[in-house]
């Protein structure tokens, strides 16, 4: 590197050093010939071969120098660029054309004729369809009620056990192993799973129910009941994955604190709920972020428990959203409504960050 | 794990079977010459062990190679989709497309005529057309063999069964039912839940209720739209016929149904017959191997099967089919196709389809209906298969179809949870469908609403 350097500033003196004699040797340089500098140089630089070596001496006039000087020069300038424009092109033709394309259909019908697609301009027709569209209006609802109570039981949960996991004295990496194995199972396999727990007739949850001597529950045909019954799964679900990084942040927090907060006499409410939990407050944040996301967007335990039933009571805006590009084939108003669910999951996060600077200023 | 072990083993055991007769029966099968590997997407169902037999034994028989990409039901439309849409040589030669679903693939202009591949290649005559689903109208939009190209055949015919306990029946001294009446008088007798529920139909929101539901308005004479062969969509499924057919289902539902009956779908039914808990249900025909399984059914050969309720004495059962369709992809290489054309042919010979129905598939050959098979206790539910078939109607045969289907299964669903009244449902549904076609530019209309 050192002797490429030398090459670009078009410094002579590097031949001083002892790799560029050992350099010259193996090339078979003469030290006392007039071309001395550029052999040198290009050698030192790791030339591959005589032949370069001499492309060298062709450039020895001060032009070509200058030239090659400023070459370089562009190339140091801008070696950033050289360097991650491969990869921001890449990123740019996976995520931003993509986008282009979605906004692009959202504005069209799109249907196929003789094997080709046939776009036509529709954006004010499906627009007029989103604005009477009470089903999305209903999916909406639903993922909002779905994503608050799911979030704030598993953050309540996951802090809890975290808290719980981490003053154990023993079985500590038991527990642990054990409280993050729901997170480690597939989605289809925990909807099969909730689903035979949760059927009518041969559901270990009713056979709890009638066994205490109760009417069977309509877990996931009941209107009332469907929603809480996938929250439960949800909650069952992702506690874990609240609890573990709650966990770490727990594991991580200054001994000391608290134990001086002890010393002086704190009951452990005051520990847990002025200590603790304020020193928590990045974790949580993360973590309720997450979870907040993925919430919006949950898809695969609703499809599998109840596809959206009975009625609309579960419907959430991905299965709609499902429905009207898959199944019914609307390409143009199912990119649509993948742009108002965007927008809807960004303005959702807005107001919970919103309600967070609003409390931390009260 | 054991079930799963013997019903891995079906398919070898058939093709066990099959093949110790092959070498007599070798003459007569089709000899279609040697083809190049051929790639055939199938749906992972209960008729697939059927299927996966006769597929090997093609293979055995012809040396040509059959490559099997089995998907469960609900990949199957994106994976058709994305092998005719993607541009460039199809990965699939021949695929199955859902009827409710092949209109799409029809006028999207993906499927290649398959007399424009092979100009010699016809249906024989015994072989079922289910009323017209392999044919398509280009011009009329339509689904008819009358005007339209033979675009591919069903290789599985699959309709509603009424099911029964006839064990029950010969010890209660139960009639079969001919009317949907008759079916709450049973079930009055019948209905003990949790232990016993008198009918069992899906009621489950989106398919499972739209497919189940034309049981009943086909009986009574509903229809979706006026005329669509022609042209006319003017929405009908808030006729008198239709709230009449609502009631109906809904009446039995209250009487003879299990409390979760709004979210009753496929797997919960047939684990209810097996289970031994259903004395009357109505299914599809592919599910019916299952109940005489006995390592999965508590009610080996006590199921029977009959055709479904009519809504009068002497009137017509609603039979809605909802078969499959086999076509070949335009963008499929030439020799997949010819491949693909071979194996059609082989695949619907006499021979082939008795050997289908031997392994557990639903054949499409009337001959096959006729043979010596129909006597065998296993395939009791032929007859009542035979006795349908005159009743079949093909359903939404248009592009809409899919979208109708959710508007229905929707409204339907609703109207059974008690959400909404019978009236409403089905107004509310025709609102929908009308919106639905007046943004494709159909000829529309609606008939007065219904008083709620």
């Amino acid at each position: 590197m050192k002797a490429a350097a030398a090459l670009a500033t078009g410094g002579s003196d590097y031949c001083e050093t002892s790799s560029t004699r050992i350099c010259l040797a193996r090339e078979g340089a003469d030290e006392k010939n007039r071309q001395y500098s550029l052999w040198c140089r290009a050698c030192a630089a790791g030339a591959p071969s005589a032949i370069w070596c001499q492309l060298m001496t062709s450039a020895e006039s001060p032009a070509a120098r200058r030239a090659l000087g400023s070459i370089t020069d562009l190339l140091d300038r801008h070696i950033g660029w050289f360097t991650l424009g491969p990869a921001i092109l890449l990123l740019l033709l996976l995520t931003v054309y993509p986008i282009i394309n979605v906004v692009l259909m959202a504005g069209s019908s799109i249907h196929f004729e003789a094997g080709q697609e046939v776009w036509k301009f529709a954006l004010w027709s499906n627009l007029r369809e989103l604005e009477h569209d009470r089903i999305f209006r209903v999916a909406l609802r639903n993922t909002a009620i779905y994503a608050v109570a799911s979030v704030l039981i598993e953050m309540a949960l996951g802090l809890g056990l975290a808290i719980l996991v981490s003053s154990m004295r023993r079985m500590k990496g038991f527990m642990r192993t054990l409280l993050i194995v729901p997170i480690l199972l597939p989605p289809v396999a925990i909807g099969s799973m909730w689903k035979l727990m949760y059927s009518f007739d041969f559901g270990v949850m009713n056979q709890v129910v009638t066994g205490l001597g109760f009417q069977p529950v309509n877990w996931l045909g009941s209107t009332s009941l469907a929603l809480i019954s996938v929250i439960i799964v949800d909650v069952w679900h992702w506690t874990p994955f609240v609890f573990l990084i709650l966990f770490a942040a727990v594991e991580g927090l200054p001994t000391e604190v608290i134990e001086a907060a002890r010393i002086d006499g704190a009951r452990t409410y005051d520990i847990v709920f002025k200590i603790i939990i304020p020193l928590l407050k990045p974790a949580i944040i993360v973590a309720a972020l997450f979870r907040t996301i993925l919430a919006f967007k949950v898809f695969d335990e609703i499809f599998l428990l109840t596809s959206g039933g009975p009625g609309n009571s579960t419907e959430v805006v991905s299965l709609y959203l499902y429905q009207v590009f898959f199944e019914q084939n609307q390409l143009g108003y199912g990119a649509l409504l993948s742009l108002a669910i965007i927008t809807a999951t960004i303005v959702f996060i807005l107001i919970g960050y919103r309600v967070k600077s609003a409390t931390e200023a009260s | 794990m054991g079930s799963t072990r013997i019903s891995s083993r079906l398919p070898s055991a058939a093709l066990f079977l099959l093949t110790l007769s092959a070498p007599a029966m070798a003459d007569s099968f089709l000899n279609v010459g040697k083809q190049q590997p051929i790639t055939v997407l199938i749906n992972a169902s209960p008729w697939y062990n059927g299927f996966q037999a006769v597929a090997r034994l093609y293979e055995k028989q012809t040396g040509n190679k059959v490559n099997l990409e089995v998907t469960p039901f609900p990949g199957m439309l994106e994976k058709v989709r994305n092998a005719v849409r993607s541009g460039g040589t199809s990965p699939l030669d021949l695929v199955n497309i859902n009827s409710s679903n092949v209109v799409e693939f029809y006028a999207g202009g993906f499927l290649e005529p398959l007399t424009d591949i092979d100009p010699t290649f016809k249906l024989p005559k015994q072989v079922l057309g289910f009323v017209d689903a392999g044919c398509w109208d280009a011009k009329k939009q339509f689904r008819t063999c009358a005007s339209g190209k033979l675009m591919g055949y069903a290789p599985n015919g699959n309709v509603e069964l009424f099911y029964y306990r006839k064990d029950v029946f010969d010890k209660m001294g139960l009639k079969v039912p001919k009317t949907f009446d008759e079916v709450i008088a049973n079930c009055k007798k019948l209905q003990n839940p949790p232990k016993s529920y008198g009918y069992i139909v899906r009621g489950e929101k989106g398919d499972s209720i739209s497919y189940d539901m034309y049981a009943f308005l086909l009986a009574y004479g509903a229809k979706d739209v006026a005329d669509a062969a022609n042209g006319d969509f003017t929405v009908t499924i808030n006729s008198p016929q239709a709230k009449q057919a609502l009631d109906k289902f809904l009446a039995v539902e209250k009487a003879c149904g299990p409390a979760n009956a709004g979210s009753l779908g496929q797997g919960d039914l047939i684990q209810l017959i097996q289970t031994g808990k259903a004395m009357q249900a109505q299914a599809v025909v592919a599910a019916f191997p299952s109940f005489d399984q006995p390592q999965k059914s508590a009610v080996v050969g006590q199921v029977d099967a009959a055709p479904l309720p009519a809504a009068k004495a002497g009137g017509k059962p609603g039979v809605a089919i909802g078969s499959w369709v086999s076509a070949i992809p335009k963008n499929a290489s030439e020799a997949g196709k010819k491949g693909a054309i071979a194996f059609s042919k082989w695949f619907l010979t006499y021979k082939a389809q008795y050997a289908y129905a031997k392994a557990g598939g639903i054949p499409v050959r009337s001959d096959v209906f006729e043979s010596d098979l129909k006597s065998k206790p296993q395939f009791r539910w032929m007859q009542a298969y035979l006795d349908e078939m005159p009743y079949g109607r093909q359903m939404l045969g248009y592009t809409e179809g899919p979208a109708v289907t959710q508007i229905l299964g929707l409204r339907f669903n609703q109207a059974l949870i008690g959400e909404l009244s019978a009236a409403a449902a089905l107004n509310k549904a025709a609102k929908d469908m009308y919106a639905l076609f007046k943004k494709d530019g159909r000829k529309t209309g609606m008939l007065p609403p219904l008083a709620e």
